[in-house]
């Protein structure tokens, strides 16, 4: 249904994007993955909140791995900030080092969106060729192939939320959701943040066995969290009428499916005092806010990447990429699809889980034989 | 004229055995030339209970008699054994109750105001008033409960006293109104020869420091087996650690024994050997058959543990717990031991639905391996019947099925620990510390229905010898996964077992099927 | 889904048929029903000796196995669900050597249920209730599920005293206990009606004990013109048993049992004695004076 004929969603020939100024340049995707940010578009459940943040008609696809037109291999860093758009002084977000929360979204020669593939006149990775301003290419390394390239922008954005959610040596942490993005908060936060221990909570058999080799210590069942959590750090548990609730809990909880059930279970089995780390885009969903008051929680968007204070202003991107080669994303990407089976692809995507796939994306190299 | 207990050789002629799926029952042939071993048929009860009672009370071993020993403004306390005896529950009266309220009768003659009547459960579960009041009665209930009549807490830290350490050292607790008080009364109702004696009072009114000294794999793998004292490192610990409470406290021993008349009427079928089934027999079989094959799980459950046993009283003793516990384990022997003449390659056990630690709720997996592989393999005395090296069958439908309330524990020993391994050395070394400590268990054992965080790793090592002795275990009729969990093999039907059993022992083993339950004890030459 | 596909609910009951039928097969060559006994299987031992003897179908073998599993998987659940009844006097009945006559009032079709739930496994399986012939026994299909479920025999409230007698005692002698209702019919207001002396003729006939019973909240659950049941609380009071003294009549004997059963409806509860914990023990002694003779 999501992409029939009466879907918003469309394969054709469009005219190529313009270069808004000189400076931009043109980039060929080579590979572009499939996020769940798109299926919430096409499927049409995205929260009506990004509504004004983005420009229509627009070609989706935002983590690209393309070439310039000298040949250079590049990854696309899609936010639109102060510094692409060309607007000066930058916004105090852009000044940070935070393009993806820019105030300026609606400013320069290109249209309002806020990033690369929501936006009008950019263009998108699923096309054959979008244009980016030289602040959003990052030259990709030899020792990264392509297919290990396009998880670069998912795995910046988790490293951006395993520093933001701040796990310590001796915290239990626990990453709800074994999607692209569950996985790669997995290898972020034992990577940057290593905890005591790091429990994953996986539904389907593929994402428990790369849960485990990405280095979770342990993966449970989504059935099974209150009874696992309880056991793994030593707490109560309360039965109510509908949930249970724990008294004590995890320290860190990384919620990466963003559902109304499993970020209801996540207030419920973080500790008082916790933190919940929304990292997968959520929708508009109904969430008990009685245990985040209660418990004292501090529930807290993780949104992109930017610089890392705690990694003295290094930007995730690039901290994403020097820890890229050490763990074979290459293993996660699959199938690869063209953009005319893009039915096909968007169908797969949306039960990747099930069908043992991870990060589903277009292969566009076939389009320039 | 009760029989004694019988071992069959199975022929053209003879019928299909009766083996216990759990909550269920089917007839299986066994090969031609494996031996049945049947128990002894029950042994008459006692006419007159209360006058049997009275008399060992008025004439005790090796002691003075009770109304004696009882002086006005004295501190009484009786400790009674919990519901994991008998098995199934005793219709009632119970026989504690008989012999209690014969008690507290010369209690109330003497005039003595401070008495207390405690549950000597040690870590097992709380019971529910309904199960008390089936233990004591509805007279001592409405009397006692629930200021004087109440249930041992092994995790109180004021109640439960440190009492010294034995030449072993090992560490001994006792209750502390039982540590405090003049007179302790131990009612006892021995079942199998492993309970009663010294270890009444060191392990139900015990507290994880005093049970911890026995309750290990070392011991257990010492205990050749535990339904025999005289060869059982268990016993051997818990009379050091009785003899140093006797030297304490003085107690008053009063032990009773019943035959082994386990099932209702109604299920006769069961208690009876096939070749006894009458034209009834066979029909109450395929009709209780059908109904388990077909009935919905909690509907068999309620049917199955409403069952009562009509049990009578065969003996009953009183007085010094060495001489009273040597009358009582003749009187069991008397009951349970059938001779078995050498051992097998392949022992077949059919699990019953009823364990001491289910009573009321399903039998989970972890106590389906303490049933099968743990009790029911150490009913020997001498040797086991089953050969080093021989193969293990059990039958029993093996679910994943846990109740949250009274086995809450458990389900996380299924979950995490054997998860990681079913060696029970090493499950000791790693996780036993970790549940004994944890304060959500520990609060369920105190407050609610619970058994003790620890429990689990008892029920474990509890077959941690038969684990060693027998070279495979086989489980007929469980759920794949559940029995490879356990770190067993699994088969659909028994033929299949016996099949999967010649890569062990080779192609024409000598099979053995014991017939149990009613229990017996097989004394092997 | 068709007919013929092996997934329909015609198929599940051809599999359970064919499963029961090689049950019974199996049973009939284990057991060699064609063929006599061989001579091989050892000497047959009985383990529970034979019931005593019984009266009418109702009170044979497979009828009685029967009704215990349709009384425990049934009835008393049912029972406790719906009146979670309470009973005080239950000693009186633990340990009965004699077979007793129970009077209970009647006010409604719950009370042998609730007579039934308040006795012990062991009374409840040797009695047996007295049912109203003209009215249960009448059109014979509903007589016959009265007396499998809650093992009743037909008692003629007509006719004299001799009429009524004869199978109750025969009853009684041979082991049984009965379940009496001296009132004779339910009463219309939920109040005790005067007892009818047929109780006390039985009593002295056959030298058999009388325990009182008081039931309170059946009448709320089914009263007389109420079809169906409707849940409420329930109190059964058990008293203790009495036997008609050397010179007592029927009638002053009857007089003597219905004083008993509404002195237990007013009664307060008996634990309640304050004092100490001997005092309260003397007082629930069943003991001592157990049948007065």
């Amino acid at each position: 249904m999501a992409t029939s004929a009466l879907s918003m969603l469309k394969l054709g020939d469009v005219a190529e994007p313009e270069l808004p100024t000189r400076d931009w340049v043109r980039v060929m995707p080579t590979l572009s993955g499939v996020c769940g940010s798109d299926l919430a578009a096409i499927g049409g459940h995205a929260s009506l909140y990004l509504d004004p943040l983005t420009s229509y008609p627009f070609v989706p696809g935002h983590e690209v791995v393309g070439t310039l037109e000298d040949g250079t291999r590049v990854v696309v860093e899609p936010a639109l900030g102060c510094k692409v758009r060309g607007v000066e002084p930058p916004c105090p977000r852009c000044a940070e080092g935070r393009p993806g929360l820019c105030y300026n979204v609606t400013e320069g020669p290109i249209e309002v969106g806020l990033q690369t593939g929501y936006c009008k006149d950019t263009g998108g990775g699923w096309g054959e060729v979008l244009v980016a301003h030289p602040s959003q290419l990052h030259v990709v390394p030899s020792t990264l192939s392509d297919e290990a390239a396009v998880l670069i922008e998912p795995f910046a954005c988790c490293v951006h939320a395993a520093l933001r959610g701040g796990a310590t040596k001796d915290d239990i942490v626990v990453v709800s959701g074994a999607g692209t993005i569950g996985l790669l908060t997995v290898a972020a936060v034992k990577l940057f943040t290593p905890p005591k221990r790091l429990i994953a909570v996986a539904k389907h058999p593929t994402q428990r066995d790369l849960a485990r080799k990405l280095g979770a210590d342990q993966v449970i069942s989504p059935g099974e969290v209150f009874q696992r959590i309880r056991f793994a750090t030593g707490a109560r548990r309360l039965d109510g009428m509908n949930k249970s609730l724990l008294l004590g809990g995890a320290d860190v909880t990384f919620e990466c499916v963003g559902r109304a059930d499993t970020l209801n279970d996540a207030v419920r089995y973080t500790r008082e005092g916790g933190t919940v780390v929304a990292v997968g885009m959520p929708g508009e969903e109904k969430v008990d806010w009685a245990p985040i008051w209660q418990r004292e929680l501090t529930v807290m968007g993780a949104y992109a990447y930017g610089a890392e204070p705690k990694k003295k202003g290094r930007r995730a991107f690039e901290l994403a990429m020097e820890a890229a080669p050490g763990l074979h994303l290459e293993t996660l990407t699959g199938p690869l699809f063209g953009l005319g089976e893009y039915r096909d692809a968007i169908a797969y995507a949306m039960s990747a889980g099930r069908l043992g796939a991870v990060k589903v994306a277009f292969d566009l190299r076939g389009l320039r034989a | 004229m009760p029989r004694p207990g019988a071992v069959i050789e199975v022929d053209r002629n003879t019928p299909p055995v009766l083996f216990h799926y759990g909550e269920g029952v089917r007839l299986e042939r066994l090969p031609f030339g494996a031996r049945i071993v049947y128990p002894p048929d029950p042994l008459d009860a006692i006419a007159h209970p209360e006058r049997a009672i009275k008399r060992a009370l008025a004439k005790p071993l090796e002691d003075d008699p009770l109304k004696s020993l009882l002086r006005k403004g004295m501190k009484l306390t009786i400790a009674f054994d919990d519901l994991s005896l008998p098995l199934p529950p005793m219709a009632a009266p119970d026989v504690r109750q008989l012999v209690m309220e014969e008690v507290i009768d010369m209690a109330a003659e003497a005039g003595i105001e401070d008495i207390h009547l405690i549950a000597a459960l040690g870590l097992h579960r709380r019971m529910t008033e309904d199960e008390i009041r089936h233990i004591v009665g509805e007279r001592i209930f409405s009397t006692f409960w629930p200021d004087r009549l109440y249930q041992h807490d092994g995790e109180d830290p004021e109640l439960n006293v440190y009492i010294g350490k034995t030449a072993e050292g090992e560490e001994v607790t006792l209750h502390k109104r039982a540590a405090e008080s003049d007179l302790v009364v131990y009612v006892n109702l021995t079942l199998v020869p492993m309970d009663g004696g010294h270890k009444s009072m060191s392990t139900g009114l015990a507290s994880y420091r005093g049970i911890r000294a026995h309750h290990n794999v070392k011991t257990l793998l010492g205990s050749r087996s535990y339904m025999n004292p005289p060869d059982s490192a268990l016993h051997h610990s818990c009379i050091r650690q009785g003899q140093l409470i006797e030297d304490t406290v003085r107690v008053f021993h009063i032990e009773t024994t019943v035959n082994n008349h386990a099932f209702p009427s109604i299920a006769n079928f069961m208690q009876k050997r096939e070749t006894d089934w009458t034209a009834q027999d066979q029909a109450m079989f395929l009709g209780m058959k059908q109904m388990t094959d077909l009935a919905p799980p909690a509907f068999k459950r309620n049917i199955f543990h409403a069952m009562r046993a009509p049990y009578g009283l065969t003996s009953v003793q009183a007085g010094q717990v060495d001489a009273v516990h040597e009358k009582t384990m003749e009187a069991v022997r008397n009951q349970l031991t059938v001779r078995v003449e050498g051992q097998t390659d392949i022992v077949t056990l059919g699990v019953p639905y009823l364990g001491p630690y289910n009573v009321n709720s399903p039998m989970n997996p972890v106590l389906v391996v303490c049933m099968g592989v743990g009790y029911m393999f150490n009913f020997y005395r001498g040797k086991p019947v089953l050969r080093k090296g021989g193969v293990l069958i059990l039958t029993h439908p093996c679910r994943y099925e846990f109740d949250a309330v009274q086995h809450p524990s458990y389900i996380d020993f299924y979950d995490e620990v054997l998860a990681d391994t079913t060696d029970p050395a090493e499950i000791e070394k790693k996780y036993e510390l970790r549940f004994a400590e944890d304060p959500w268990f520990r609060q369920l054992y105190r407050k609610s229905h619970a058994y003790h965080g620890v429990h689990p790793f008892y029920a474990w090592y509890w077959a941690a010898h038969a684990m060693e002795h027998a070279g495979d275990i086989i489980i007929v009729g469980g759920e794949r996964e559940v029995v490879h969990r356990l770190g067993f093999k699994s088969a659909t039907t028994l033929e299949d077992a016996f099949e999967m059993a010649e890569q062990t022992v080779g192609r024409h083993p000598s099979v053995t099927h014991m017939r149990m339950p009613p229990i017996m004890l097989a004394d092997v030459e | 889904m068709t007919w013929y596909s092996g997934q329909g609910g015609l198929t599940g009951l051809v599999r359970a048929a064919g499963r029961i039928a090689d049950d019974v097969r199996r049973v009939r060559r284990g057991w060699h029903w064609d063929t006599p006994r061989p001579h091989t299987w050892p000497e047959q031992g009985a383990v529970v000796p034979a019931p005593a003897s019984d009266l009418g179908w109702a009170r044979q073998e497979p009828v009685r196995s029967i009704r215990y599993l349709i009384q425990r998987g049934l009835l008393l659940p049912f029972t406790e669900v719906m009146a979670h009844p309470k009973v005080e006097g239950r000693e009186w009945v633990r340990e009965l050597e004699r077979p007793v006559i129970f009077a209970a009032n009647h006010s409604s079709h719950a009370d042998t249920s609730l007579i039934l739930h308040a006795l012990t496994d062991r009374a409840r399986e040797r009695t047996v209730v007295a049912a109203a012939a003209d009215y249960w026994f009448k059109r014979p299909l509903l007589g016959n599920i009265v007396s499998l479920f809650l093992n009743t025999f037909p008692f003629s409230r007509t006719g004299g005293a001799q009429a009524q007698l004869h199978s109750s005692s025969q009853l009684l002698k041979s082991g049984w206990n009965l379940v009496l209702f001296p009132e004779g019919s339910r009463s219309p207001d939920g109040r005790i009606q005067e007892f009818k002396p047929g109780v006390g003729h039985l009593a002295n006939e056959t030298g058999t004990p009388v325990v009182p019973m008081h039931i309170r909240g059946a009448y709320q659950i089914m009263p007389r013109n109420q079809k169906l049941p409707l849940p409420g609380p329930a109190r059964v009071r058990i008293g203790k048993p009495m036997s008609p003294q050397p010179k007592e009549g029927s009638r002053e004997f009857t007089a003597r049992v219905e004083k008993a059963v509404r002195a237990l409806a007013t009664e307060p509860r008996q634990p309640e004695i304050q004092g100490t914990w001997i005092e309260r023990w003397q007082a629930s002694k069943p003991r001592d004076l157990r049948y007065e003779d």
